[in-house]
């Protein structure tokens, strides 16, 4: 066959409409692409974000998994404009992010926060924590002098740390502890959403339930919307409505997070869950691991076609030249892979060669499905 | 402990102290255990717990002031390494026991070809020369999965990916075919597909040559599946000691059993985590009884006040805890019951 228009997203569509989640999104993600010029080199160019298409609702927490490198960080840090996007739209409460102003940004990073990973490298060493936890109250001037010091010392309290705990600095606390002071600084502003980028993996076992339930008690109590960014499936899993995962730059799965631990269809997908260690000895005696063969390839010139099939122990010539669309295999289960449709969805049954997803692929050209 | 036949390696009341500026840090507080000869055995514990530097002790690492080796006996097949001459240690070490660390990248020299770093160790420990040496080198790096291995021979650290760093190591360790491997957190620093691949490579070679492996985890995932044995360490001691199928059952330890509750399981739907409070405790300054009662929701007013006992629960299991043998009924009892622990969560 000939090569199909491998492209399946262009910039400059209008936002199609919302099939996949109830309601109006509060985020909608369209075609966002990141991408940084390598320096010292002329031609060099990682696609860390590859067009991306996705929907977040209110209140949920979103999972975003992938290995170092499938540009996950990249998609939550664009999403605040924290890195520019190099293109795409992220819609906000009708107003597309990306195209406004360094300014008006600014004013709209109050509803949208950030968690870091590193609680030591992301609090200023030489600001209190009242400081640190003030900062943003001030720069948004939604409270001062003694007003501010008693919602700092609420928050304190909303993260479970003493309120005493205001004259302190940074390098008084543990790892947790620091978190937590990061948590109770995304919270000053009353945010709608909240990228945590892997804001357990710095911590240890016992202080990793901690925060976890801390950002599940949030949620409810506050009603927020989580972009939850980590390596860790088992967290991930734990913490997720939905989950989504990368591959160099691009979704290649996204469904409920009970389905996509079940019943991963993508072959990716399929052997990142099987390589999650599980907790228990007598499962683990009985489990069937999918090892993939070799390292991710590099994001600056990722492989042609579906950029997985390097690895792909069921990638065939056609999966060379496709680049596969997410589908909506099974009712609000999306997976891009052209070896699976909606009729056959085990890749185990498909016969060999085949690739009953390919026609929905060359169909969907142009149209991304939102998910 | 036993039949020094069959234990290749024996600890036995080893302490290791640091002298910081805010006092002496008792890092491994008398901690004892034996590993037989083909076993795998898990140290698992948090950041502080001391179970790398019981294992930088036991090859005599430990950076000597500030750290010392105040007491205890390492016995590799009977024979102290704690007291063997310098010289001698050196023979041992990367001979009969390697080790492979979580960063390949900085253990591995930057200046050095690959090749190079791997004929060092066979030249120096089995006579090697040159040609036997590259010979035996690319021979490892195959075996450890290394695809084109004469031409990666032939490159430096920094062209490779964190797992194929990892895998050179391993090649490095494995060279003298010793008799010990120890592993601290060989993939902690590496992607989930990655990291299957590392532990299924270890588990591999671990059959095939029948090399006994210490894997140093604060992953509890990655103990259940790779170990015979384990051990949880907390605040530089010994905390509990059991088989792994077992510990992972019946555990009878107030922390060991929080830790189990409180990793989300992948399988299982589950409401709110278990969640241990508070954090580990800082060294230089521990409590006077029980280190882990501040954070313990079966503390009672002796935990404060007393050092716990190490309780025998079984030949092969032991706990240090007041109520060692309260915990383990518990866990029976839970097991019997299949119901969450409902204590501790705030």
């Amino acid at each position: 066959m000939g090569t199909p228009n491998n492209e399946l997203t262009s910039s400059g569509w209008a936002v199609p409409p919302l099939a996949s989640v109830t309601g109006e999104p509060l985020l909608a993600i369209r075609d966002l692409k990141v991408h940084f010029k390598l320096a010292g080199r002329s031609k060099g160019i990682v696609k860390a974000v590859d067009g991306v298409t996705l929907d977040i609702a209110a209140g949920e927490t979103l999972g975003l998994v992938g290995e170092s490198g499938c540009g996950k960080s990249s998609l939550g840090r664009a999403i605040l404009r924290l890195t520019e996007p190099t293109s795409g739209q992220v819609i906000y409460r009708g107003r597309d992010l990306a195209r406004l102003t360094q300014k008006e940004m600014r004013q709209h990073r109050r509803q949208l926060q950030i968690i870091f990973q590193d609680p030591y490298a992301s609090l200023n060493p030489r600001m209190t924590v009242g400081q640190i936890v003030g900062e943003p109250l001030e720069t948004f001037k939604l409270a001062q002098g003694r007003e501010a010091e008693t919602r700092v010392q609420e928050l304190l309290e909303t993260v479970g740390l003493s309120k005493r705990f205001s004259k302190r600095f940074p390098h008084e606390f543990s790892g947790g502890q620091r978190q937590r002071i990061g948590i109770a600084r995304a919270l000053a502003v009353d945010p709608d959403f909240i990228v945590a980028d892997e804001p357990i993996s710095a911590l240890d076992v016992s202080i990793q339930a901690q925060i976890m339930n801390l950002l599940e008690r949030l949620q409810r109590e506050k009603n927020l919307t989580y972009l939850f960014i980590s390596h860790d499936l088992r967290a991930v899993r734990h913490v997720s409505d939905r989950v989504a995962v990368m591959y160099l730059g691009k979704l290649v799965e996204i469904a409920e997070a009970k389905t996509v631990y079940a019943d991963p269809l993508m072959p990716y997908t399929r052997a990142l869950i099987s390589a999650v260690p599980v907790p228990d000895p007598k499962v683990e005696a009985l489990r069937q691991r999918i090892v993939l063969e070799g390292d991710v390839p590099s994001p600056i010139d990722p492989p042609s076609g579906c950029r997985f099939h390097t690895r792909c122990p069921y990638a065939i010539q056609t999966c060379t030249e496709v680049s596969p669309p997410l589908v909506e295999i099974k009712p609000a289960h999306f997976a891009a892979c052209i070896r699976i449709s909606p009729d056959q969805p085990d890749i185990e049954q498909v016969a060999p060669g085949a690739a009953p997803g390919l026609d929905a692929a060359v169909a969907a050209a142009g149209q991304p499905v939102v998910a | 402990m036993g039949n020094p036949n069959v234990n290749l390696l024996e600890v036995k009341h080893l302490r290791t102290y640091f002298d910081t500026e805010d006092g002496e840090v008792k890092a491994v507080d008398g901690i004892s255990f034996a590993l037989k000869r083909g076993e795998t055995l898990g140290i698992v514990g948090e950041s502080g717990s001391g179970k790398s530097v019981t294992n930088l002790s036991i090859i005599r690492l430990i950076p000597e002031p500030p750290g010392r080796i105040v007491s205890g006996e390492v016995l590799l097949d009977g024979v102290d390494i704690l007291k063997l001459p310098a010289a001698q240690v050196r023979r041992i070490r990367g001979r009969r026991i390697a080790m492979i660390f979580q960063d390949p990248m900085t253990s591995l020299n930057p200046f050095m070809k690959i090749s190079r770093q791997l004929m060092e160790i066979t030249q120096l420990h089995l006579g090697h020369n040159r040609g036997q040496a590259y010979d035996h080198a690319i021979r490892m790096l195959e075996k450890v999965g290394i695809p084109d291995a004469r031409a990666r021979a032939n490159g430096y650290p920094h062209e490779l990916s964190g797992g194929m760093r990892q895998r050179v190591m391993i090649a490095m360790a494995l060279s003298c075919e010793p008799e010990l491997l120890i592993a601290d957190e060989p993939t902690t620093a590496l992607d989930v597909t990655i990291q299957a691949q590392i532990l299924e490579l270890i588990k591999t070679l671990k059959q095939a040559t029948g090399t006994s492996v210490i894997l140093i985890t604060h992953d509890l995932g990655v103990v259940a599946g790779m170990t015979d044995h384990l051990i949880v360490m907390y605040a530089g001691k010994v905390f509990e000691q059991a088989p792994t199928t077992h510990m992972f059952a019946l555990p009878a330890n107030p922390y060991t059993r929080g830790l189990l509750r409180s990793v989300p399981d992948p399988m299982a739907q589950q409401g709110e985590l278990y969640q241990i409070p508070g954090s580990p405790p800082d060294v230089a300054h521990l409590p006077p009884g029980c280190p882990f009662a501040p954070r313990c929701y079966r503390a009672e007013e002796i935990c404060q006040r007393e050092f716990p006992p190490m309780v025998q629960l079984t030949a092969e299991h032991s706990s240090l805890c007041h109520f060692a043998q309260e915990v383990y009924e518990e866990s029976k009892l839970a097991v019997a019951a299949t119901e969450p622990l409902g204590e501790g969560v705030s």
